[in-house]
């Protein structure tokens, strides 16, 4: 057997135990995680939160941002994930209503215009 | 004859190794995608706390909040709302989330959902119930841990719940709201244990529930000093303090409103064996 037969055997050998030692027998562990890692379940009630605050508070800037945690995706399409989550789940109306609720106020809001310089014809020159 | 194994197979296998490491934990980590609230990043879970108690505060749902903090892990919920709400308190939070975490603390110690009393009607319901159950685990998944599986079958908490007559999106105003703070008691604290002149304040709503993060201004011939309550969690939520000199006369009152309690002065105590020395005042102040 030609020796650099030996070393290729002999790396393999090391990748593979390096890999399960990696994988299985310390891997690495995540203890810090965000809320946008959650199990879709946990994410869906994360929403529901969101959303019986919202019912009772109506504030809709305090509902995005709270939501922002959960993602990059658009508040309306997180909602929208939670709601069909919640169905399968068999979440009570009460709860689907609420995340239809909020659902539907996401897809309605319109931040407000962040005023830019003033207003044409007002204000000092 | 016994064939030698080369010498490079010794550098080629620590090689492979430090190759298999460097792709198992930098290249291509176990990824882990659907965590459990308790692996959150502590700030990350005073989030989640936070939200538990809006949530808490919109539906007085006691089970579903006690089922919700449970998957934290967190050893004592209490404590650990009580902890959030002191930072909270510190860090010059809005007073309505120090207000709703430090509610649900308190919730949670008495095993009673305090509901704020409202201007409309109320009547008696039970929170046992389809609501009061928390949301079902995906169906084929491991269950949440803890107590997301309570049981539903709780004792009943009675409460008081408002009949909602006014359409949303109006919030629940609570009738205490603005009203001004009123003086319950003034009793004079002979404690030799205390620290001399100790002026000891408790402010309650009308439910007697602590309420947190009340200024207190206390004034006195030349000087004024504002304090708030809730920095001393460990005694209650309601609970602030102050040292009076000996010999000065003060004035307390609630920043938010209330009338001013004058003359205020540390009184003379004796102790066991005839000693005198300087005793402290508790003051409690209730918001009808």
């Amino acid at each position: 057997m030609p020796r650099w037969l030996f070393s290729l055997i002999a790396l393999a050998v090391g990748i593979g135990l390096g890999l399960f030692y990696g994988w299985e027998i310390n891997p690495v562990q995540f203890v810090d995680t965000t809320p946008a890692s959650m199990r879709a379940d946990y994410r869906a009630d994360y929403v529901l939160m969101i959303a019986e605050a919202y019912h009772a508070d109506q504030n809709m800037d305090s509902a995005i941002r709270r939501l922002a945690l959960l993602g990059s995706a658009p508040p309306a399409d997180i909602a929208a994930q939670a709601l069909q989550t919640g169905q399968s789940l068999g979440y009570s109306a009460d709860d689907v209503a609420l995340l239809q609720e909020l659902r539907r106020a996401l897809q309605a809001y319109q931040p407000a215009p962040t005023p830019v310089g003033t207003a044409p014809g007002g204000g000092p020159p | 004859m016994r064939k030698r194994v080369p010498w490079e197979v010794i550098p080629a296998l620590a090689v492979g190794i430090g190759l298999g490491l460097l792709y198992a934990w930098m290249i291509a980590p176990v990824r882990y995608l659907n965590t459990f609230p308790n692996t959150l990043r502590p700030d990350f879970k005073d989030q989640y706390r936070i939200l538990i108690a809006a949530s808490y505060s919109a539906t007085h749902d006691l089970v579903r909040a006690k089922s919700r903090l449970g998957l934290l892990g967190d050893a004592d919920p209490v404590q650990a709302l009580t902890a959030l709400a002191q930072r909270l308190l510190a860090s010059g939070q809005p007073f309505e989330v120090v207000q709703q975490v430090a509610m649900l603390a308190d919730d949670l110690k008495s095993g009673v959902a305090h509901i704020p009393p409202t201007a409309t009607a109320a009547s008696i319901v039970s929170a046992e119930g389809p609501s009061a159950t928390p949301p079902a685990p995906p169906a084929g998944t491991e269950a949440p841990p803890a107590s997301t599986t309570e049981s539903p079958t709780l004792e009943a908490v009675t409460t008081v719940v408002p009949i909602t007559i006014t359409p949303r999106p109006t919030p629940t105003a609570t009738a205490t709201e603005g009203a001004p703070f009123l003086l319950l008691s003034d009793d004079k604290v002979c404690n030799p244990n205390l620290t001399d002149g100790l002026l000891q304040i408790s402010v309650i709503d009308s439910r007697h529930h602590q309420m947190p993060g009340i200024e207190i201004i206390i004034t006195w011939d030349g000087g004024e000093e504002h304090f708030f309550t809730g920095f001393k969690p460990e005694i209650a939520n309601g609970y602030a303090d102050y040292i009076m000199q000996s010999g000065l006369s003060y004035s307390v009152r609630i920043a938010a409103s209330g009338t001013p309690v004058p003359d205020l002065t540390a009184p003379i105590c004796t102790d066991s064996s005839g000693q005198a020395y300087t005793g402290g005042l508790h003051l409690t102040f209730q918001q009808p």
